[in-house]
């Protein structure tokens, strides 16, 4: 072979070569073990482990929440930074890019809606997937530190959005970001009450921290930019990183360990597959409890192509709606930012909607008090519920599906019940005009409910002994109450705060 | 064979991938394609090209580029996509067209060139829009939609001083300015820092958006410009017990009134864009003209007093409105009585004050009224008033003969209040023992003195009527003999 042959021959042969060199092992898995190769030998889908329990991939078990988090994320991070091409993080100029991409930006507007209502989605899929992990007790050994991250990864995901919320500078992002800088310096109403508020004002100084100023003007739109394009992103995709990682490391999905495992799926055959005596080698020298030590492939399927199939679904699923809703529904713009003409009502974005009806009853309790509460159990419960048993079962079985229904039951009549009386008969301001504040940042409708969840789940507790299924209890009773208050102020909440049965029954102010 | 444990997986995805192409095919059309201005140009191209009168015109209408067109003019903040659909609007060719492509009417565009003003900055609405409805942007979020065509003369103000504009210009505006002036509007409302203070100031109405008016009673349309003209029609059905008089007014003279409110705007333009006559305005503002007493009485006076010949009972007020002119009145008054109720109005009572710091007259403008309302009688030499006597007495003869029209507590009925502050600080003893003694002509008050009153009656009531005289206020009646 002369070099020139030589060299046409290599040329040919060129793009074989590459696709070698970039997969590793060049072509289309058709083995188990070349699929297994395919898994791990890929940057990506080394993420995954080779195999996957078959439990795993029951749509009705995850509903693929975490994937759809994942999904709206990426969805998120490609449409943002085509809006960040265009967008101008100044007073003066946001409004008008933030129009310049819905007027003359090809499929600016298209862009900007898929930003808009897959940054909801994923607010919305944080919460379901939190319940999803919870009500399947994922949160148990060894998986409990993986709750926690979760829960940054849920505060990161708010921040994310609310971030991004104030970045259009209409109306409705100026007001919005008003309010919740106004929960943010909650703790005033405490400081005030017990009147020291002129020596040590932590709710001045959250306020302050939030916005650069006392006011929302070009100091917090410029803050809120920094933390929405670099730094929130950067640490949910850490902290997504870390959640993954805890993920595998902690065994995979969690499922019934009880259970005896279905058949593996070998080749394309289904295997019952036993576990052998020994462990691989490499785990023999980790400490600890690993996950593959001791297990043969029982009960699982190679992640090439199932997973990735299952990802993928989950994937193009996420685009769908996103495309979809963005086709039909424009995202919200309304008028410039004006802080003369204040909206009433002003309203934050709807998930703190719930906050904020309770920072109606008490600025305090809805803005600090209860959310500490909340936050507090939620990162306690996996290490106050120590109980092994019903991991990876809906509800951890029949007893804890009744408990469920039961404290759904309980949560929704609860609330139900003192918002309606509340907004019939007020609270202890309308009867006692004179009363000191700190009676009523103590006792109103937000203590009381939350009072009343406490005593429903410790009345859980004494009647069943199960401390998962006063968590259980627990936990819905607080959901059921997160849902009412949301649609509360979502919906049913007017100008100044009244109470009205629909938007359209609102006075044209 | 088992079944394919991600067969489900597949199919969803397969289904999931379909829908997104879908859309993003029907959103890449929608959004790039389908564009509305891209017909409306294709359209223009026609007629151009039909329009054309050799082939060099027709190759260069053929070759007209499609594309979003834009007016930028930086001094005035205005980005204006109008052109991409109105493209004739510069091109006399265009006059027969219909809209969009229709030159603008009236050749304004020559005066106003359109590289020089863009759009937005006469016409409103959303200039960087490039959709009718949006750019119209009425029930839409936008501060201030298109103003429909017989309200834009407002925009003229901006620039323009409408009481300067030659005839024929901005017709509406220049009415609407001298129907301000003429139905007194000054009396209740404050503009440029001049006016009653019973109503709304009315400075900047013209920016105010929509979210700024009380629109609870308003049907139909809820434009600013809707809203102002049905309240011309009947304020208080659009503010329930509003005291605004209802104008009788012609529909051409609400238009106008609605016209000169939206044109009441501060916008701080760049002094090229300024005409002189605005300029000239400017100035005057600050250099005021030397002041014209009959001109401030329309202004700011008549809306209540009317030709202040003759007392008047006023409906929306429930109370009786002096006749300030009366000449009865004016000749037991001296000037600096006058200029006192004029500088202080009556606290209390739907009469403002018109001092510098009230009402914002100045004390030119005050003498000038003054000397207007003097013009009716000269000031006559009043009769020494007796000395106060007993005001037991003079309770029992005010509780017969007066407190039918000046109230019991001389709080005012169907006639001025004698217990209001500024009165008494006002009326010198020798005003009040005149007029009770020869009444107010072409007023109920009668001549008391031909009655048979005598010097002794009128004493009594003066020292009664003098008990309402504020603490101290005795001492600093203006420095004057009481």
């Amino acid at each position: 072979m002369t070099p020139t042959q030589e060299f046409l021959q290599n040329l040919k042969q060129a793009p074989r070569h590459i696709r070698e060199s970039m997969l590793r092992n060049g072509k289309m898995p058709e083995t188990d073990r070349e699929r297994s190769q395919s898994t791990f030998h890929n940057v990506f889908f080394h993420l995954q482990s080779v195999r996957v329990h078959r439990h795993s991939l029951r749509f009705a078990y995850t509903f693929g929440l975490g994937l759809i988090l994942t999904a709206s994320f990426v969805v998120l991070t490609l449409t943002g930074i085509l809006l960040m091409v265009y967008y101008k993080p100044g007073a003066e100029l946001a409004y008008d890019s933030v129009k310049d991409i819905h007027f003359v930006v090809p499929a600016g507007r298209f862009i900007r809606n898929i930003h808009r209502w897959g940054a909801h989605l994923m607010v919305l899929a944080v919460f379901l997937h939190m319940a999803r992990v919870f009500y399947t007790g994922s949160y148990k050994r060894p998986r409990e530190f993986n709750w926690l991250v979760g829960l940054a990864l849920l505060a990161l995901t708010l921040g994310l959005s609310f971030t991004g919320y104030l970045l259009p500078w209409d109306q409705l992002a100026f007001w919005a970001i008003t309010i919740g800088a106004n929960i943010a310096s909650s703790p005033r109403e405490v400081t005030d009450a017990i009147g020291i508020t002129a020596w040590f004002d932590p709710g001045k100084l959250l306020k302050q921290l939030l916005l650069g100023a006392n006011y929302v003007g070009q100091e917090a739109l410029i803050r809120f930019y920094v933390l929405h394009v670099a730094v929130l992103p950067l640490a949910l995709a850490a902290l997504m990183g870390v959640h993954f990682w805890r993920v595998r490391k902690d065994g995979g999905l969690s499922r019934d360990e009880t259970r005896p495992a279905p058949p593996a799926r070998i080749g394309d055959r289904d295997v019952q597959v036993f576990a052998p005596n020994k462990t691989y080698g490499l785990m023999a020298v980790v400490r600890g409890r690993t996950p593959e030590v001791g297990r043969a492939p029982e009960g699982t399927v190679t992640s090439w192509p199932h997973l990735l199939w299952a990802e993928m679904a989950a994937f193009m699923f996420t685009i769908a709606v996103t495309l979809a809703l963005s086709y039909f529904f424009d995202a919200p713009l309304k008028e410039m930012a004006n802080p003369a003409i204040p909206e009433n009502p002003a309203k934050a974005p709807w998930y703190f909607l719930g906050l904020q009806e309770l920072v109606s009853y008490s600025a305090f309790m809805g803005g600090v008090g209860i959310p500490a509460i909340v936050l507090a159990g939620l990162g306690l419960i996996p290490y106050l519920d120590r109980d092994p048993r019903g991991v990876g079962v809906w509800f951890g079985g029949p007893a804890g599906r009744r408990e469920f229904w039961q404290s759904l039951a309980f949560g929704l009549a609860s609330v139900l019940a003192l918002l309606a009386f509340t907004v019939n008969f007020g609270w202890l301001r309308a009867w006692y005009p004179t009363i000191p504040q700190i009676a009523i940042i103590i006792v109103n409708p937000a203590t009381v409910i939350v009072a009343m969840y406490s005593a429903w789940s410790l009345w859980v507790l004494r009647r069943t002994g199960s401390i998962r299924l006063s968590a259980v209890a627990l936990f819905t009773c607080f959901l059921a109450g997160f849902v009412v208050l949301t649609a509360m102020g979502s919906i049913f909440r007017g100008p100044n705060w009244q109470f009205y049965w629909w938007p359209s029954q609102w006075p044209t102010h | 064979m088992p079944a394919d444990p991600s067969r489900s997986f597949k199919w969803a995805t397969i289904i999931c991938s379909v829908v997104s192409i879908v859309f993003l095919i029907a959103a890449a059309v929608r959004e790039n394609i389908s564009a509305d201005w891209r017909a409306r140009q294709a359209a223009f191209r026609e007629i151009l090209t039909r329009k054309a009168k050799d082939a060099a015109a027709r190759t260069a209408a053929r070759n007209l580029p499609i594309e979003i067109r834009q007016v930028v003019v930086p001094a005035l903040h205005a980005v204006d996509r109008c052109v991409t659909c109105h493209l004739g609007i510069d091109d006399p060719r265009m006059a027969d067209q219909a809209n969009p492509h229709r030159t603008h009417p009236k050749r304004l565009l020559t005066i106003h060139r359109v590289e020089k003003f863009g759009c937005t900055v006469c016409h409103q609405g959303q200039g960087a829009a490039l959709n009718f409805e949006e750019a119209k942007a009425e029930d839409y979020f936008w501060d201030y939609p298109l103003l429909p065509a017989k309200f834009t003369e407002a925009t003229c103000a901006s620039c323009h001083n409408p009481r300067a504009l030659p005839a024929g210009s901005a017709g509406r505006l220049v009415l609407g300015a001298q129907l301000y002036e003429q139905k007194g509007c000054g009396g209740c409302h404050k503009l440029n820092g001049k006016g009653g203070q019973l109503g709304l100031p009315l400075d900047n109405v013209g920016l105010k958006t929509k979210h700024q008016f009380v629109r609870t009673n308003l049907k139909g349309s809820q434009t600013n410009w809707n809203w102002l003209a049905e309240h011309f029609r009947d304020p208080a059905g659009i503010i329930p017990g509003s005291l605004m008089p209802v104008p009788a007014l012609s529909r051409p003279q609400v238009e106008a009134l609605t016209v000169f409110m939206l044109s009441l705007r501060q916008r701080d333009l760049p002094a090229e864009y300024l005409a002189p006559d605005k300029i000239d305005e400017q100035y005057a503002r600050l250099h005021p003209a030397p002041p014209d007493g009959a001109a401030l009485y329309r202004r700011y006076c008549a809306a209540c007093h009317d030709t202040g010949l003759f007392s008047r009972w006023d409906k929306l007020f429930q109370r009786f409105v002096p006749g300030i002119r009366n000449a009865a009145f004016v000749r037991a008054a001296d000037d600096e009585s006058l200029a006192v109720n004029v500088r202080e109005g009556r606290p209390g009572t739907p009469m403002p004050g018109w001092g510098p710091k009230a009402g914002g007259l100045s004390e030119a403008e005050l003498a000038a009224l003054v000397a207007y309302m003097r013009s009716s009688a000269p000031a006559m030499a009043l009769p020494a008033a007796p000395a106060r006597g007993d005001a037991a007495r003079g309770a029992t003869l005010f509780a017969q003969n007066c407190a039918g029209c000046h109230g019991v507590a001389g709080q005012g009925l169907i006639a001025p209040a004698l217990a209001n502050p500024v009165f008494q600080r006002a009326a010198t003893d020798a005003f009040i023992a005149q007029t009770i003694r020869a009444g107010r002509e072409n007023t109920p008050m009668p001549a008391f003195g031909r009655a048979g009153f005598g010097e002794a009656e009128i004493g009594d009531l003066l020292a009664y009527i003098r008990k309402w005289q504020p603490a101290g206020a005795a001492a600093v009646a203006l420095g004057r003999q009481p």
